[in-house]
């Protein structure tokens, strides 16, 4: 996580999308995000990792679509209205979609208030953190999106 | 001279001249005295030196100069082609492509100086003048440039009639007429221009009658380094000189003042133009030549007037420069955007089809419309993709030197025929297929090809021949490396295999030939007994057929012990858009590649029969296995399973797979989209396309399903 930390100068801002998985709180960073859409029909692929939704058609490339919720251990989607597809942008897997259950706001956080956690390997979720940002509406757990998106061996 | 956005050009154009040299080199191994293939050689290597002392590599140009003075000793004739010679030849190339490397890389030559080649290039040189005869050729030398200045100068100008009379008018007039001819440095970067200034210089005080080459020819930079004009002036012949000299870059401008009776009709000029062809060819026989094949414009008739018997090499046809083709240069990214606008367009259309069939009550107008951009789309399709293909020959052509090199490291006899360079593929084909054929060649040089003295024992010529042939089948394109070495002797693969644990002798046993052959394409399979640093590093044909199949192509084997190997490389014509099968499965929709589909049979329930547990079916003679797809993609079928079985029968290689489906939807237009590095598990999925309502439809891999 030292990268994270250097990444995150002193005295400087950070902006994070605010989404929810279930009754939790998420961030991620926005310089990621190249998008955000509707849930839409997505074509399943057979035979890959139960995580991977399928693929989805955004303004004709077909793009990948995984839920966070399976890949962290967390129940199912259940998709509803405010279901939303964030499209991210990585450097090494490409354009990736990630299910999430809402979108709610973006939050400036500085990087004073940006928490390392402190790393337990018996929760499973703490693994997908990357820290904890402290804002006016609650902790907000900031995920990190390549040990989401990494593909589990 | 800031040179950085040339050097683009200048790689790409260094590359093909290499690669002329290369192949200009290795006929001239074959036919050391074709004096064409040298004046190539010279004409390459110059321009070499030319674009490197441009862009400021010293270092290549340093070499490219001493390679060239060496042809042009060559060229006069003053040193004879041979072996080590060629050698060196080539290693001066490999010096020049490792320049080449280090330029694209880091845009700099590097700091190799290359100082024992340049020595030996030299060593080179002065051998061949030490050599009796060439010495005497060499004391003839200057006369015969003299010759040749004369010979090449405006003396050689034709004049027809209605030139003939303005001059004499002229003449009458009391102007003077000048014959002027003017010499470019040969550092020179823009000759056109600097004649153009000549030009300009010239016609401030006289009228330029004729110019040799035209001055069409002049603009296109067609003309080595001089042209000749005549002109009609009023002022002094130093005049005009010093006009012509004022302008840089410039070496020499002589002239001098022609008297009527000097301007002769043109067969009068003919006789004296092959008069001093005679001379010349008489001092030195290798001038001629280069006179007839340095200067294009001056009649040909003359190098085919009798000469002198000594003079063999004057009798061939002047080499005229390569007629320049009327191309421009795409920069590949940007016809990749136009392939991937082309792509969009085609699903637009596909939409707009299936939104007037949602619609109901489409009229005839509409439908006739769409038709038509059907048509238009598919013909746009049809040209860009004709656009992006480009003849195999760039990336097969390096393989004669590649095989000759081979030659020598392997010792052993070979020979490379090739036929089909001009098959075209796609450009992003041609440049990845490159390595998967080298493999192949160097796997028949080293593994196929029995040395000399084994071939003699069985009757073979001694010499192996390794064939490399390209056609087009179909929408296909087919490349084949055969031999006619040892071939693969599948008991020894068999042995290895189990004795790596590939498979078990059990295995062994039950196995087919072809299957046994089909072991040598498995990841760590090498059966050279010796590790060489040619092939048998274990790492060979596993990477040529995942290479083959990422171009979506197919790799097979066929071979006879002892009689040779015959390796064939299948690609598609085009990886962008293809046509194919749309089926559904459960509720879901594939495209099946037509290009792999043999036929679809509507089959009884009661006709599929069981064999070693495995649902076949039996079609004209040809026992079919099954593939129930909706069990493969985890998909409950909804087909009643008393109704018939459509099945689809693909074709992998000569093996056939029936695939059932639920449904067909019928043939459709495709355009490829990756699924992404992220889902590559998925071996049975080739792709994705989009389909005419906005959703996503995967494509089956037939070949991974057989």
């Amino acid at each position: 996580m030292n990268e994270v930390e250097e990444l995150r100068p002193v005295g400087e801002t950070t902006q994070f999308i605010v989404i929810k998985l279930g009754d939790e709180q998420y961030g991620i960073d926005i310089k990621y995000i190249d998008n955000i859409v509707r849930m839409q029909h997505i074509t399943r692929v057979p035979k890959v990792d139960e995580y991977l939704k399928g693929v989805i058609n955004l303004r004709g490339e077909v793009i990948p679509v995984m839920s966070i919720r399976i890949k962290m251990g967390l129940e199912k989607d259940v998709e509803t209205k405010s279901s939303r597809i964030i499209i991210l942008k990585l450097e090494q897997q490409g354009t990736i979609g990630v299910i999430v259950d809402e979108v709610r706001e973006v939050v400036t956080l500085e990087n004073e208030r940006i928490e390392k956690v402190a790393y337990d390997s018996k929760d499973e979720k703490a693994n997908f953190l990357c820290g904890v940002g402290k804002s006016d509406g609650g902790l907000i757990s900031l995920l990190d999106l390549n040990a989401v998106v990494l593909e589990s061996v | 001279m800031d040179v950085s956005q040339y050097l683009e050009i200048f790689l790409d154009e260094t590359n093909e001249h290499l690669q002329n040299l290369n192949t200009q080199i290795l006929s001239l191994e074959q036919d050391p005295e074709n004096m064409d293939t040298i004046n190539e050689i010279f004409r390459a290597a110059h321009s070499l030196k030319g674009m490197a002392g441009t862009m400021g590599y010293k270092r290549m140009q340093t070499l490219t100069h001493d390679m060239e003075n060496v042809f042009s000793e060559v060229r006069n004739g003053n040193i004879k082609v041979k072996a080590d010679m060629i050698d060196v030849l080539f290693q001066c190339l490999d010096a020049l492509e490792e320049y080449n490397t280090n330029i694209r890389e880091s845009s700099d030559e590097g700091t190799n100086d290359n100082g024992a080649l340049i020595k030996r290039l030299n060593d080179i040189m002065s051998g061949g003048s030490d050599d009796s005869a060439a010495s005497a050729a060499q004391e003839q030398t200057p006369q015969a440039q003299k010759a040749e200045t004369a010979a090449g100068g405006f003396e050689r100008i034709k004049l027809n009639e209605s030139q003939q009379s303005v001059l004499s008018e002229a003449i009458r007039q009391g102007k003077n007429v000048y014959g002027l001819t003017v010499k470019v440095q040969e550092s020179c970067i823009l000759k056109a221009a600097r004649a153009f200034l000549v030009f300009k210089a010239v016609e401030e005080t006289s009228e330029i009658i004729v110019s040799d080459p035209s001055s069409q020819d002049i603009e296109d930079e067609k003309f080595d380094l001089q042209f000749s004009l005549i002109i009609v002036s009023e002022a002094e012949l130093n005049e005009v000189v010093a006009a012509a000299k004022g302008v840089s870059e410039i070496e020499d401008v002589s002239g001098s003042v022609l008297n009527l009776d000097d301007v002769s009709t043109g067969e009068e000029k003919e006789e004296s133009a092959a008069r001093a062809q005679e001379e010349s060819a008489e001092a030195a026989p290798a001038q001629t030549a280069q006179t007839s094949a340095g200067t294009p414009t001056p009649p040909a008739e003359a190098a085919q007037t009798p000469a002198p018997a000594n003079a063999p090499a004057a009798k061939k046809a002047p080499v005229n420069k390569p007629v320049v083709n009327r191309t421009v240069r795409v920069d590949i990214e940007k016809l990749d955007t136009l392939m991937n606008l082309v792509s969009e367009l085609i699903i637009a259309k596909n939409s707009l089809v299936s939104a007037s069939a949602m619609s109901g009550n489409s009229s005839q107008a509409v439908n006739e419309q769409i038709e038509y951009l059907e048509s238009v789309t598919t013909s746009l399709h049809e040209s860009v993709m004709k656009v992006r293909m480009v003849p195999i020959e760039s990336t097969v052509n390096k393989f004669p030197r590649m095989v000759r090199d081979l030659q020598k490291k392997l010792g052993k006899k070979m020979e490379l025929y090739m036929s089909g360079e001009e098959t075209e593929l796609d450009r992003t084909v041609v440049d990845q297929i490159g390595d998967p054929l080298m493999h192949l060649l160097r796997n028949s040089a080293d593994h196929g090809l029995e040395s000399a003295e084994v071939r003699k024992e069985r009757g073979k010529p001694e010499v192996g021949s390794i064939f490399l042939d390209a056609y087009q089948d179909g929408n296909n394109v087919v490349i084949e490396v055969r031999d006619d070495g040892n071939g693969i002797d599948t008991k020894a693969v068999k042995n290895k295999a189990i004795e790596k644990g590939v498979i078990t002798p059990e295995q062994g046993e039950a196995m087919s030939e072809k299957e046994i052959i089909d072991l040598l394409f498995n990841a760590g399979f090498s059966t050279a007994k010796v590790v060489s640093d040619v092939s048998g590093r274990g790492v060979g044909l596993d990477v040529v057929k995942s290479m083959i199949e990422s171009l979506s192509g197919e790799v097979e084997v066929k071979s006879k012990l002892g009689e040779g190997s015959t390796w064939t490389i299948r690609l598609p014509l085009t990886l962008a858009i293809i046509q194919a099968l749309m089926v559904e499965i459960g509720d879901e929709k594939y495209a099946i590649a037509l290009g792999s589909i043999q036929t679809i049979e509507d089959i009884l329930p009661s006709d599929v029969k069981l064999v070693q547990a495995k649902e076949v079916i039996q079609l004209r003679d040809l026992v079919i296995p099954l593939v129930r797809l909706n069990e493969i993609l985890d998909i409950p079928s909804k087909k009643d399973p008393e109704e018939n079985l459509v099945v689809v029968v693909v074709k992998k290689g000569d093996k056939l797979a029936g695939l059932v489906v639920d449904e067909l939807i019928g043939q459709q237009e495709i355009v490829i989209k990756s699924l992404g590095k992220y889902i590559s598990k998925c071996k049975i999925i080739s792709g994705a396309t989009v389909l005419g309502d906005g959703e996503v439809a995967l494509i089956l891999d037939a070949n991974a399903l057989i």
